[in-house]
């Protein structure tokens, strides 16, 4: 006999809303265009990277000139993560050879949404290598045991 | 070469010269390793790419507008290299032109600097270089030299074609590709490309400031990387995982 749990329609409606807002966000990011920085807030957008695996979501960040004691990672909400990360050294456009615009930065930034219900709870974190890597294990909404 | 991409020359063109690739793929290995190249030996442009069928933009140097693929050299190295993201749609072309190109200044051989994504490649202390090759007698020179052959499975991308094409018109050609991250920028793996191909061909180059410059590439790089990524999902890249049905 199936013992799987029902869930509310709360539930359903919320994970519904949040499936739109995901794609939503989605579609605004193949629609607008935007840079990889952002003057006013000091900040630069790393690479980052989500693989979803069945037991847990790994999300990873190109974090350069960053060490360890420098990130912050934070769960916005249940499904969106906010990465920070003080450079080691101010970074201006003329590094980089562009003299037409002006501002430096100092800060990575980035925030992410994770596509499948995850325990922020037990977020695991580790730097490498220049590269942040977040481990979040999946929370899986209901189970079918077996007969 | 045809009528849709038009290679011009610049300057003088070396005959009997080796023809290297770097071109926007995994990790930017053959991106990152061709800007070494050419300001270590301190190549000059020697010709540049003139096509309706790349994207409309330029990329200014000190001012003035240049093509973004352009061709390097010296008096025995030709190095074709690309500053922007090639559109998934205009490999074939793109590569065919260049080899076409090539073929046409006597090149004794072409190879292409590439990468190989590895998971969890940043806790991999030894980066390994992988090569196939354009027929046996290229193959076996590069077994002789110690560097493990990519034996079976799919390759996807301008090295792909580069391989195909050499191949069908009986050109000696050979890819190398460095495991590496698959989307970030990869200065070690680039390094680890160029050392080998010293080791294959005498074309020597210090990588020592390479690595030491390898965050300042890594947070230039970011958003050539995600163009990249951008096109080598268009052309099914992760097909390169996928394991082959061999048919002999």
């Amino acid at each position: 006999m199936s013992t799987r749990k029902r869930r509310s329609i709360f539930d359903v409606v919320n994970e519904y809303f949040e499936s739109l807002e995901e794609m939503a966000e989605v579609l605004e990011k193949k629609l607008t265009e935007r840079p990889s920085w952002n003057h006013k807030t000091c900040t630069i957008e790393p690479l980052r990277n989500i693989m979803i695996t069945p037991m847990e979501v790994i999300v990873t960040v190109d974090l350069p000139y960053t060490n360890e004691n420098a990130i912050q990672v934070k769960s916005l909400d249940k499904s969106t993560i906010e990465i920070s990360a003080n450079m080691r050294q101010k970074i201006r456009f003329d590094d980089f050879g562009i003299t037409h615009y002006k501002g430096e930065f100092q800060k990575l930034y980035c925030h992410t949404r994770i596509p499948v219900p995850v325990d922020m709870d037990k977020m695991e974190i580790r730097f490498k290598k220049g590269i942040l890597e977040i481990r979040l294990p999946r929370r899986h909404g209901y189970a079918i045991p077996k007969e | 070469m045809s009528e849709e991409v038009k290679i011009i020359d610049k300057g003088k063109v070396p005959s009997d010269a080796t023809m290297l690739f770097g071109f926007p793929d995994v990790g930017l290995v053959g991106v990152i390793a061709a800007s070494h190249i050419i300001s270590e030996l301190n190549l000059a442009e020697v010709a540049y790419m003139d096509s309706k069928l790349l994207p409309p933009l330029i990329v200014l140097h000190e001012g003035l507008p240049h093509s973004p693929v352009r061709i390097f050299g010296n008096h025995n190295i030709l190095l074709a290299v690309s500053e922007t993201a090639i559109p998934a749609d205009i490999i074939y072309p793109i590569m065919n032109a260049l080899i076409s190109w090539g073929k046409s200044k006597n090149v004794k051989m072409m190879i292409s600097l590439s990468g190989i994504p590895i998971q969890d490649r940043q806790d991999i202390q030894e980066l390994k270089v992988f090569a196939a090759a354009s027929n046996l007698e290229t193959l076996k020179m590069v077994k002789e030299k110690g560097i493990e052959i990519l034996n079976e499975g799919y390759m996807v991308g301008p090295q792909a074609i580069m391989l195909q094409h050499c191949a069908n018109i009986g050109l000696k050609a050979l890819t190398l590709l460095g495991q590496c991250f698959l989307n970030y920028p990869d200065p070690e793996a680039a390094a680890e490309v160029l050392k080998e191909l010293a080791h294959i061909t005498g074309i020597k180059v210090d990588v020592s400031k390479l690595l030491e410059k390898g965050e300042e590439i890594r947070l230039k790089a970011r958003d050539i990387m995600k163009r990249t990524q951008q096109e080598l999902t268009k052309m099914k890249k992760t097909q390169e995982y996928d394991i082959p049905l061999y048919v002999s």
